[in-house]
């Protein structure tokens, strides 16, 4: 059975990489699960490990909505939802950043608050095993198990992100990669609190609320401005997305063209596009042109299958603002 | 990103070498206590502890008090009052100890740092409750003394 993004047909290399970040999801899911019930078993009165159990907890959300944008990115269109339901993966988006923020501004407050009352974390003796262990080291030792496996996780699934053209899957990559800082960063306040460093341990934990913060923001920016139909961009959200571009020359390549506009969208892995061609003396073309002009575009990349081509005698100015001038120059470029 | 941060680790535990302690006391309340004084709040909770009129305490706790301090070479100073005076008092670093039959359910947890169950009896309603002592938030070398000398003398009955 062919794997589908609602009516377009995955290309083979899209849905291995479908199939192995679903995989990976799953994996990412698992190994949460026990990360998070090791961190909670070990943490004491930390706020460093508080902060980074915290951060675990949340890292449930980009794999979770991953799957869960997926599973109904995948649905056909309906008559309900013409479009599809690619939406889904901005809405998993928005979600996740959300989260990030409201959790990064708690603990900021959390931790903050904590250094200025001058608390001192308390760390004293554990018992494994029969023998009294100060509960610091195992602290530590939960942090280097959960810090590094995610580093790998994020690298495996960087690429599948930029494949598959899903920004939840890269925000997850995104923070995967940078976990190792948020377990260095305890480890830090730990071995500080041994060393009769009070601020220490509230000093790494606000260093982590301030990146997972700075994650919600980063993420949520990107995740609204997708939603509000900005033009499409690439997977990381700051460049204007290449195939933008080839649209526009695809078009003006074709021979009865002479001058070409159109607006593209990000739904969510797929794009939407809506090109406005003026043809050459104001002739119409045939019906077997435009089906070709559109087979054309719809042949340049597997993202671009919701496409509406229409041929106008001038560019609609209001529907494509100041972007003439800006295409031109990104196409001499 | 990486320098600077194994920097920071390799200073944290050189510090640590010099300190001598790990983990240590912000406030050095062991190294205090060591061959001095350790100051004990004490709030009535039979057989736990008992005071007397005279004031001088009795019961499980202060017999296991009084062989940690001989265990520092140090001398007891025993304050008797309520337990939210006493509590106030280990805030204040007052005190170094406080003791009265405490739980690991105390509400006190937020205010001191209660130590390791040393044992487990059945309460009133007959649960079984873990029993522990609250010294000073943040003070772990003595904390870390304390539970140590507890987990040896662990299992006490009343």
């Amino acid at each position: 059975m062919t794997v589908t993004f609602g009516h377009t047909d995955l290309p083979e290399e899209q849905a291995a990489a479908l199939r192995t970040a679903k995989r990976l999801a799953w994996g990412t899911i698992a190994f949460l699960v026990g990360a998070v019930t090791l961190v909670y078993l070990t943490m004491g009165s930390s706020q460093a490990m508080k902060a980074a159990w915290v951060e675990d907890l949340l890292s449930f959300i980009p794999p979770v909505s991953f799957l869960v944008a997926v599973h109904f990115a995948r649905r056909r269109p309906s008559e309900s939802h013409p479009y599809g339901l690619h939406r889904s993966v901005g809405v998993g988006h928005l979600v996740a950043g959300t989260s990030l923020l409201a959790m990064g501004a708690f603990l900021i407050v959390d931790s903050g608050s904590g250094l200025l009352a001058g608390e001192h974390p308390p760390v004293g003796l554990m018992e494994i095993a029969g023998h009294p262990v100060w509960a610091g080291w195992p602290m530590i030792a939960a942090m280097v198990v959960t810090g590094i496996p995610p580093v790998f996780f994020g690298r495996a699934k960087m690429p599948l992100a930029r494949t598959l053209h899903d920004r939840v899957l890269y925000a997850d990559a995104d923070m995967n990669k940078a976990d190792w800082m948020t377990a260095l960063g305890s480890i830090v306040g730990i071995l500080g609190i041994g060393a009769g460093l009070w601020w220490a341990d509230s000093a790494a934990a606000l260093f982590i609320a301030v990146s997972i913060m700075r994650d919600g923001v980063v993420n949520l920016r990107v995740a609204t401005s997708a939603l509000m139909d900005a033009r499409a961009t690439t997977v990381e959200g700051d460049e204007l997305h290449p195939l933008v571009v080839r649209i526009d020359e695809h078009l003006a390549g074709i021979p009865w063209v002479a001058e070409v506009g159109s607006r593209v969208r990000d739904e969510g892995h797929v794009f939407h596009v809506e090109a406005f061609v003026v043809p050459k003396d104001d002739a119409m073309p045939g019906l077997e042109e435009l089906r070709q002009a559109r087979e054309g575009l719809i042949a340049l990349d597997w993202k671009i299958q919701d496409l509406v081509l229409v041929p106008v005698e001038a560019l609609p100015q209001e529907m494509l603002p100041g972007s003439l001038a800006g295409r031109e120059e990104a196409r001499r470029a | 990103m990486v320098r600077p941060v194994l920097a920071g680790i390799v200073g944290l535990l050189l510090l640590t070498g010099c300190a001598g302690r790990f983990p240590a006391d912000p406030e050095g309340t062991l190294d205090r206590v060591e061959g001095g004084v350790l100051r004990v709040g004490v709030s009535a909770h039979s057989p736990w502890t008992e005071v007397a009129p005279d004031g001088a305490p009795t019961g499980l706790e202060v017999d296991l008090v009084t062989e940690f301090a001989e265990s520092l070479d140090a001398d007891v100073e025993w304050t008797a009052s309520g337990e939210e005076d006493l509590m106030a008092q280990l805030d204040r670093s007052e005190l170094d100890l406080v003791i009265g039959g405490l739980t690991a359910a105390s509400p006190w947890a937020e205010h001191s740092a209660l130590t390791y169950p040393y044992t487990t009896v059945p309460g009133a309603d007959g649960a079984p409750q873990a029993h522990v002592m609250a010294a000073p938030m943040g003070e772990n070398a003595f904390l870390v003394a304390l539970e140590t000398f507890l987990l040896e003398h662990k299992d006490v009955q009343p």
